[in-house]
């Protein structure tokens, strides 16, 4: 094995996408209806009011379109893909190669990423951007932290995804698994509602759970919520929280593993 | 120096006692009782470099369960295997990138893509050089005529077309051992023979080990000169195939036709097994008798019409093997 055979996966990934053409059409469909539908509710909230605990209307349909990957991005392709290899043990195909499961699925699902963001996530962000207006970021430097925010915000969310599909085998179900993580996703990731409209206790709990990452950071880097300190100092929070979470994918990886090679799954 | 060894191998797999009904499985999940499964049960055998062996045996013999010890993907429960010179599973990596394997009942092949793509991500999984990846892949599209499908994703593939791909992908690498896991397990007799055709020619050809299972005997009688037989998890029999009959001390079928019926014959060269007046069977003593003993000992005076020897037919002779391995057991050449 080589590091190379890692990229080729991502590609391989990409490419496998381009034959289902028609669901990119679907999907950017269905994210453009939501996002528009958001942006209605919004709008209405607003009712014609200047701005509501000090954030503005276009701050929110800014918020609304850059809260993360999480919108975006279809996690449940991972854990599907992890939960059906441990249910049926065809990971045990990848054992018999000369590979790291765990690498060849981030290696994989970031090329599907990098598909979705050319395919939908830009065209999406354009279209709004005209139509609606998109503002641009408090500075140059909040605007070029965005990226690593929404790297880290990708890679948690990915990590999660990772998580609960191995679970699955333990659990023997994916499906509820995925009601599990959206759940916990819409109410603390701030992709519904930014935390800064949250009671004060809640906001800074929610502020401290790696959740915060995956929508309400980046978009808030953004918007300039954060000062440069803070901005700083979250990536840290946000790097350190990924750094225990691919432990514990890792960790229970190995768990698995272990089980498969003793109990054959 | 044998390349593959196990050496009183056994797999106990241990799962947890399920209860029926909701109760039950509530009680389960408390319980620690478990019920055991002995899959592999003391088996020891070594191939030698070159050799292609069959694992022969009924559903649930445990012929899966050993290839995954042989892979390194399950390890045993006690006892050892070598692959190699290596414990298969604390070198998972380092075998994995010398052995090729295919599960007739698991695709390694990417659903979405066309098999070239397939093959491509081989080429980097095994780090390939870019010139033999080339050759082999030539070689193996030819002798395996994929030439046809090789650019349609698998999906639209047929389990025969899809079974060469597999097999050629498993050969890429240019393993030293090849393992099948019935690797002809639902294909058409046409599809069955490209394969065993297939096989036997890369183990004659160029020397790959291979080590197939399969519950039919054809495939080793088409590939394999050595047979490895199990049932239960234990090993029944190891050596030439030519070997078994003698092993299993069957015997020869007489039929003697006669005119009229000379009434009841006692032999001493031969057994009486079934008698049918102008027609009677009888089993040859041991392999040293001949027609000729059998005839002598007769003597003339019968009103014989006509003589006729049957070998055992080899699928017969497996399955009387089973049905008495009570009795056979250890039955060993
Ligand atoms: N992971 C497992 N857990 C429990 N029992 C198993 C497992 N895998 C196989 N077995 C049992 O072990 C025996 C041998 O199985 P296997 O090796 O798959 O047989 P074969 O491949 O010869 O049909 C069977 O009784 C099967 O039910
Ligand atoms: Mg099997």
């Amino acid at each position: 094995m080589r590091a190379a055979s890692y990229p080729a996966f991502a590609l391989t990934a990409f490419q496998s996408r381009l034959v289902y053409r028609n669901q990119v059409w679907a999907s950017a469909f269905g994210d453009l209806v939501s996002i528009f539908a958001r942006i209605a509710i919004l709008t209405a909230a607003f009712a014609g009011a200047a701005q509501v605990d000090g954030i503005t209307l276009p701050e929110m349909v800014t918020y609304a379109l850059l809260s993360g990957p999480l919108l975006y991005w279809e996690y449940s392709r991972v854990l599907y893909d992890v939960g059906d290899a441990v249910r049926t043990g065809d990971v045990a195909v990848f054992l018999l190669k000369p590979l790291h499961y765990p690498s060849y699925l981030l290696s994989t699902h970031s090329g599907h990423f990098a598909f979705e963001c050319v395919a939908i996530v830009v065209p999406v962000a354009l279209i709004v951007g005209f139509t609606v207006g998109l503002l641009p970021p408090a500075s140059l430097f909040h605007g070029l932290m965005f990226f690593p925010y929404w790297a880290v915000s990708w890679l948690i969310l990915f990590i999660l995804a990772c998580l609960c599909g191995l679970l699955a085998f333990w659990l023997l179900t994916a499906f509820s698994l995925e009601w599990f993580l959206m759940a916990i996703m819409s109410l603390f990731s701030g992709a519904i509602i930014p935390l800064w409209f949250l009671p004060t206790p809640l906001a800074t709990l929610f502020g401290y759970l790696p959740f915060a990452w995956i929508s309400y950071y980046p978009a808030a880097v953004y918007l300039g919520k954060l000062d440069v300190t803070a901005t700083w100092l979250h990536l840290g929070i946000g790097l350190f929280w990924l750094t225990v979470l691919s432990a514990a994918v890792l960790a229970l990886w190995a768990k698995a593993r272990h089980r498969l090679i003793v109990q054959g799954g | 120096m044998a390349i593959i060894a196990a050496s009183s191998v056994e797999k106990i797999f241990r799962q947890p006692k399920r209860q029926s009904g909701f109760g039950g499985a509530l009680r389960s999940l408390f319980s620690r009782e478990h019920t055991e499964v002995r899959a592999v049960d003391g088996i020891s055998f070594a191939i030698e470099g070159g050799e292609a062996a069959g694992y022969l045996g009924p559903n649930g013999a445990g012929k899966s369960t050993m290839i995954k010890m042989m892979t390194g993907i399950l390890v045993p429960s006690s006892g050892t295997v070598e692959v190699l010179g290596r414990e298969p599973h604390s070198n998972r990596i380092t075998n994995a990138a010398e052995i090729g394997v295919v599960f007739g009942q698991r695709s390694q092949l990417w659903w979405d893509l066309p098999v070239r793509d397939s093959f491509d991500l081989n080429r980097h999984i095994y780090d390939i050089p870019a010139s033999r990846f080339a050759d082999n892949l030539a070689r193996l599209t030819s002798m395996l005529d994929m030439a046809g499908y090789i650019d349609r994703p698998v999906r639209q593939l047929s389990l025969g077309q899809r079974m060469r791909a597999e097999i050629a992908m498993a050969l890429l690498h240019d393993p030293k051992i090849l393992f099948l896991d019935e690797p002809t397990i639902g294909l058409d007799v046409v599809a069955k023979d490209v394969v065993r055709k297939f096989l036997a020619e890369v183990n004659r050809e160029r020397g790959t080990t291979i080590i197939l299972t399969t519950h039919d005997l054809v495939d080793i009688e088409e590939i394999c000169p050595r047979l490895i037989m199990v049932d239960d998890g234990k090993l029944l029999f190891d050596g030439e195939l030519r070997h078994l009959r003698t092993a299993l001390g069957s015997r020869r079928r007489l039929k003697l036709e006669f005119g009229t019926d000379p009434g009841a014959i006692t032999l001493k060269t031969a057994q009486l097994v079934t008698d049918e007046g102008l027609a009677k069977h009888f089993l040859l003593e041991s392999q040293q008798t001949s027609i000729l003993d059998v005839l002598t000992e007769l003597g003339s005076g019968h009103d014989l019409k006509d003589v006729k020897l049957e070998e055992p037919n080899i699928e017969e002779v497996i399955r009387t093997f089973y049905q008495n391995k009570p009795a056979l057991a250890g039955a060993r050449p």
